[in-house]
């Protein structure tokens, strides 16, 4: 089947950041999320391509179905036709730590080049200049889900040398780091940010860059990149949303409040 | 046969929020905007509670009423925020004071760790945590967190200490005057963070009889052995939530996370909601009657 891309000015960042986040889940799988964009991602792949995905939220929702927008991950509408509502042993314990979970999605305040996360200070430790909201259980589903997805926006000071606190580890400095550590989970494999995505080599496991969103130039995402960005020899442009993708996404959130509406 | 008489175990909110000592240690219950105890921390705040210890996965306006009014003074925790909106106003001022002190562990590590202070074992493993700032960094703990090598396999695994707080503090839907507690939706940590307490306060939206509770024992999530006293308080998470029971109040919520970027804006709160009135019945009447009921769940909706 023919699909039907939507012009680049057809659609806001945001929106190409949901659906490339829809994107990277596979019908079938078991899919960790947060709040926020990795929601409405996750949301959008189960009424598109991946119906069988079966969502969880670590205050113990699964399988949820949710048809309107939650703001807290232990919001009552993810109960909505969910199959299951238990607790944080089983989603974070049994579920992810028992092997059972595919893909987890995450946000991140930092970034390095070897994929590692801080959710927890920005500054140092013993006088830090802004105190995060912490692990949560991002570095449970870091450590343990077979792959993971990361969305967040790009901006030098949050893709970094050297993070100022290692919340969760990606590849430490890399390849064996993650087995050396006793890590079960595979670590991450897509970056999703405002300006492109990127993956990880899987020799060295190191981060490259994998797509550049449309309108956007290479120059400008190194600019916007405070680490060393390993550069394919062809970079394509991000695939398009579609007009069913779209037209699903904005049916999600139709209010705006995690995707504002295009002007 | 003889039918034993039926223990009643209910204090007010002011009866229990008065057994909590200055610097005890609590476990605290609800999880994000989920049944957080929010009456307590009010009357907490009214009590003029200092340098308690706070053991919780993930929570929010709540702990950061506790931080602002200087109740709690240090936390073993994985996550606050007000999520949706912003990191929590309040909390993050005492930082920055010296007021508060965080250890930070994971959801994972705090849940068992509640798991491990309820079963009488002193830590438990797991596999996060590991390679992390997490186990290398530790702000008051002598010890927060250890990688040892398995004596059976050989693989590394993280372990955390147990715990086992003074009190656990819970709000759940239901409780019988026994004491035996059900919950809607999800458990957070409850469950187990319950069972950790040396001492345990439910608090409820509603007691119901316990004919109620023993036709339908399999929604029991805490029975009363491990329960001490039971305190009725209706829209006890407001502005927050409780499943299938209320929604919660995003405008009242957002009006907090604005006025409490500000010390004076934060005071100003506390006068008008916490310390301007004598206990809870009268929060709610400040809130009002109208207010409350359109949050009232839409069944079959749970909010």
């Amino acid at each position: 089947m023919k699909k039907n891309y939507a012009k680049p000015d057809e659609f806001t960042t945001l929106e190409l950041m949901a659906v490339c986040g829809a994107r990277a889940i596979k019908n079938g799988e078991v899919v960790f999320v947060g709040t926020g964009l990795p929601m409405i991602a996750a949301m959008l792949a189960k009424r598109t391509h991946a119906p069988k995905a079966k969502i969880v939220y670590e205050a113990g929702f699964i399988d949820s179905n949710a048809i309107d927008i939650a703001l807290s991950i232990a919001d009552s509408r993810l109960g909505y036709r969910a199959s299951a509502a238990i607790g944080l042993i089983e989603t974070l314990g049994l579920l992810l730590q028992g092997g059972h979970v595919d893909v987890g999605f995450v946000g991140a305040a930092q970034i390095d080049e070897y994929g590692n996360i801080n959710t927890t200070y920005i500054g140092s430790f013993e006088k830090p200049s802004v105190r995060l909201p912490g692990s949560g259980g991002g570095n449970d589903i870091i450590s343990s889900a077979r792959r993971i997805v990361v969305i967040m926006t790009h901006e030098k000071r949050k893709m970094v040398k050297k993070l100022d606190y290692i919340t969760s580890l990606g590849y430490l400095d890399g390849p064996g780091a993650r087995e050396k550590a006793g890590l079960i989970g595979g670590g991450p494999s897509l970056v999703v940010t405002n300006l492109c995505q990127m993956d990880f080599d899987p020799e060295t496991k190191h981060i490259r860059l994998a797509t550049i969103h449309p309108g956007v130039s290479l120059q400008h995402v190194l600019e916007n990149t405070g680490f060393d960005l390993t550069i394919p020899e062809s970079v394509s442009t991000t695939e398009l949303p579609t007009y069913e993708e779209l037209d699903i996404l904005r049916a999600i959130d139709p209010h705006g409040i995690y995707i504002p509406r295009p002007k | 046969m003889v039918e034993a008489p039926v223990e009643d175990k209910r204090i007010t909110l002011k009866e229990a929020a008065k057994m909590v000592p200055d610097g005890a240690h609590l476990f605290w219950g609800g999880f994000g905007f989920q049944r957080p105890p929010m009456a307590f921390a009010h009357e907490l705040v009214r009590q003029k509670r200092r340098n308690l210890t706070i053991y919780t996965c993930g929570s929010e306006m709540d702990i950061d009423i506790l931080s602002g009014a200087y109740v709690a003074s240090r936390f073993e925790l994985a996550f606050f925020a007000i999520e949706g909106i912003g990191l929590a106003p309040n909390i993050q001022r005492r930082i920055r004071e010296g007021a508060i002190q965080i250890e930070d562990y994971t959801n994972l590590a705090m849940a068992l760790r509640f798991l491990g202070g309820a079963l009488g074992v002193p830590f438990m493993p797991l596999k996060s945590m590991l390679g992390t700032d997490l186990v290398a960094k530790t702000r008051f703990r002598q010890k927060k967190a250890e990688v040892v090598k398995c004596p059976f396999t050989g693989e590394k695994v993280v372990l955390v200490p147990s715990v086992r707080p003074d009190f656990s503090i819970v709000h759940v839907p239901r409780v019988d005057r026994e004491g035996n507690a059900q919950i809607d939706g999800i458990k957070g940590e409850d469950v187990e963070g319950a069972r950790a307490g040396k001492k345990v306060i439910v608090m409820a939206e509603e007691i119901v009889d316990t004919e109620f509770i023993r036709s339908q024992p399999d929604q029991t999530v805490i029975p009363n052995i491990y329960v001490t006293h039971v305190v009725e308080c209706p829209w006890g998470a407001y502005p927050m939530m409780v499943y299938n029971y209320y929604d919660y109040d995003m405008e009242h919520v957002r009006m907090y996370y604005e006025q409490c970027k500000t010390e004076e804006g934060w005071q100003k709160y506390r006068e008008e909601y916490i310390t301007g009135v004598d206990n809870h019945v009268e929060f709610l009447q400040k809130i009002g009657i109208e207010r409350l009921l359109k949050l009232k769940a839409k069944k079959p909706l749970p909010y």
